[in-house]
């Protein structure tokens, strides 16, 4: 064969550790840490980010990251992350959490964060349910969805109706950019009949870097990511990646629920 | 403020004594008797005086406070909080979080009546939460215990100065009473050194590997070391960090040992006695922990009685017993639910002991 | 992994770390040109996992970056394209 001569489009990330993850496979945890690794480089801020780690299935994330690390208790990160921003305003701080930890045990400490303006940003990995502890009921749970403390389907006359986080926090003034995205791939129609397209997956990357330049602008920044959980929804991955299509985005739609600084019109 | 002499509330004192301490950045939330301390400091921010001091802010519960503490302190930051029994009881999470991930903060605790909401008078029935570690796991907290309105001064200096040697999570222990308590004090010079926190402190990972401040570790033979290793600065704070006072025990036959505003009373109750005749005197522990354990067991040693004197059920006291052994009388005086007790109280409790020992 | 190439020289080419993948086959159904499947080797975890080859069923690679987006491991781990 020829020699080619290639140049790398897309490859190793700064960011990243080379550490394998635990991640189930399909999940797309694995998907946000690819996207906040490439925004990290590409902003060139690795050596002035800090993360705070959640209690959920991210919590070790800070074996696959190569920046500093605080590993917040359950429901906390954004507390911590707002105390480390304030004595070191010069770092870009932020957070990945789970619905339990940002909307169930941590819904205070995510909505003063908000409502200070604290120039952090959150990441909310919602899959309607509780992964890392074996699939319990979340807050953003569907009605009549099955989890382990809802065996026979989640029942909103006795533990209300399902959460919609990102309508919450693009409620409260000092939000700046509240976005809810998607990280599944999503099955669609064409020429060719069913095809699956990553256009959430590139819309997630753009939102993801929003995110962050919010933060340098000093805005409080806010991003739902919609993802599956194959194992705990009991379902093969591709049928999880339809379930998000088909049920999860008409509780909670995709789409931008705030912009103070206009970043996605640029 | 250094060098003269002001006429302050103890919980005042606190705060302007972490302010000539350094601190950076303060996290509040208000609590009866403690609410002067974030008061004083929101009154304060801003003030060139203290150019060290960054930030306050009044957090929306006690657990988001500590957990901003822990965030700042991270950082490397003089990061501090205040709180009475109730408060103190909801950031016991934090404290257990930090003493594993050994990140350096200051904690007050102006101690009221328990448990539950119980009352605003004093008590000191938070010293097993204090010494024991109130939090889940095996650690201890460095706790101070002020008995002044000079030593609520004080202590944040040394305070902050523990943490940041042993990386652990240190605390005021006060009581309402001293916290309320009018009183002189001098401040000492402003402190203008900075702790060196560039081996672990989550600054940005520039020029070096990424610092991780974690306290999760699923690897259990690892677990034990790391927590064997923060044994290890344990025993070493044991060894050299032990303060106390003592008062009139040269010739005690019986040693009252009591902290704080109970033992204000029973230094009352030792002159009162002395001129009576009764060779009576008062040991003082200033760290609750490290406990002045040795001390006590030489004091032990030479024949001497002990009246453990608290403003709760008997907590203290077990420390006592364990230090200075079997066949050594040791007996108490409590009073809890908000009150104190009298030197009466007191001086009657050792006339019975004499008695009993002759 | 050498593969057979038709053309002199393939436009792009997908370097994909074996031993991370965990065959969730999200790149083998994103990949709109069927560059991807599961292998039938197995990796250390015992998972099957995915190899590329520049001849896809719909047609040749074109360097689209989708597979590389789309991995939750960071299996596919390069995208190199002709310079």
């Amino acid at each position: 064969m020829t020699q080619v001569a290639y140049t790398v489009k897309l490859g190793k990330l700064n960011s990243l550790t080379n550490t394998p993850t635990h991640y189930c496979a399909g999940c797309e945890h694995g998907t946000l840490t690819r996207l906040i690794a490439a925004a990290v480089d590409g902003l060139g801020i690795r050596e002035k980010t800090v993360m705070i780690d959640s209690v959920g299935c991210s919590v070790l994330a800070f074996n696959y990251f190569n920046f500093d690390h605080i590993v917040a208790a359950h429901g906390r990160a954004p507390a911590v992350a707002a105390g480390l921003k304030r004595v070191h305003p010069e770092l870009t701080v932020f957070s990945v959490q789970g619905d339990g930890d940002a909307a169930s045990i941590g819904l205070l400490e995510l909505i003063y964060a908000a409502k200070r303006s604290t120039p952090i940003t959150i990441f909310l990995v919602n899959n309607a349910i509780y992964g890392m502890t074996g699939g319990q009921m979340a807050p953003t749970t569907l009605e009549g969805q099955v989890t382990t403390t809802t065996p026979f389907g989640r029942n909103v006359h006795m533990t209300g109706t399902e959460l919609d986080v990102s309508k919450l926090v693009s409620t409260i003034d000092g939000a700046a950019y509240v976005k809810r995205a998607s990280l599944a791939i999503q099955e669609i129609s064409s020429q060719r009949g069913k095809v699956y397209t990553i256009k959430n997956i590139l819309d997630a990357k753009k939102s993801v870097e929003n995110a962050f330049k919010a933060q340098a602008l000093g805005g409080f920044a806010f991003v739902e990511l919609l993802s599956t959980c194959s194992i705990n929804w009991k379902m093969p991955v591709l049928d999880a990646k339809r379930f998000v299509y088909d049920k999860i985005v008409k509780k909670y739609p995709l789409g931008l629920y705030k912009d103070t600084f206009g970043l996605e019109k640029q | 403020m250094s060098g003269n002499r002001v006429y302050l509330k103890g919980n005042e004192a606190l705060a302007y004594g972490a302010l000539e301490a350094g601190l950076n950045a303060y996290f509040a939330y208000p609590i009866t008797p403690s609410s002067e301390i974030p008061e004083t400091l929101a009154k304060e921010f801003g003030n060139k005086k203290y150019p060290e001091y960054k930030f306050f802010l009044q957090a929306a519960s006690e657990l988001e406070a500590i957990n901003m503490v822990i965030g700042a302190a991270g950082g490397g930051a003089r990061a501090m909080t205040a709180t009475s029994s109730p408060g103190f009881s909801l950031k016991q999470e934090g404290l257990s979080y930090a003493a594993c991930m050994e990140i350096p903060l200051l904690i007050a605790d102006i101690c009221r009546a328990g448990p539950g909401l119980g009352n605003l008078g004093p008590e000191q029935s938070d010293y097993f939460q204090a010494t024991k570690g109130g939090g889940h796991g095996n650690y201890r907290l460095i706790v101070l215990a002020p008995a002044t309105v000079q030593e609520m001064a004080l202590l944040p200096r040394l305070g902050f100065d523990l943490a940041f040697k042993y990386r652990n999570p240190t605390l005021i222990l006060g009581d309402a009473f001293t916290g309320q308590l009018k009183e002189d004090v001098v401040f000492p010079e402003l402190t203008t050194e900075h702790y060196d926190v560039s081996d672990w402190a989550t600054t940005g990972a520039k020029g070096r590997a990424p610092h991780v401040l974690n306290s999760l570790e699923l690897d259990y033979q690892k677990h034990f070391k790391h927590i064997g290793k923060i044994y290890e600065k344990y025993e070493r704070a044991q060894a050299n960090e032990v303060r106390f006072e003592e008062y009139r025990t040269e010739d005690a036959e019986t040693v009252i040992v009591a902290f704080g505003i109970a033992s204000r009373i029973a230094k009352g109750a030792v002159n009162r006695l002395r001129s009576k005749g009764v060779k009576v005197g008062l040991f003082r522990p200033i760290t609750l922990w490290p406990f002045p354990q040795s001390q006590l067991r030489t004091l032990a040693s030479q024949g001497r009685r002990f009246l453990v004197v608290e403003l709760n059920t008997g907590q203290m006291v077990e420390d006592v017993k364990l230090a200075v052994g079997t066949g050594v009388t040791v007996d108490f005086v409590g009073k809890w639910g908000g009150t104190v007790p009298t030197e009466a109280e007191i001086e009657s409790k050792i006339r019975r002991l004499e008695v009993v020992a002759v | 992994m050498s593969q057979t190439v038709a053309v002199a020289q393939p436009r792009a080419d997908v370097v994909i770390l074996d031993e991370r993948c965990k065959a969730c086959e999200l790149c083998v159904v994103a990949c709109p040109q069927g560059n991807l499947k599961l292998s039938t080797r197995l990796n250390h975890a015992g998972f099957h996992p995915a190899e590329f080859s520049y001849h896809g069923a719909r047609g040749d690679c074109t360097g689209c970056g989708v597979c590389y987006w789309v991995c939750p491991d960071f299996a596919i781990s390069e995208i190199k394209v002709r310079a």
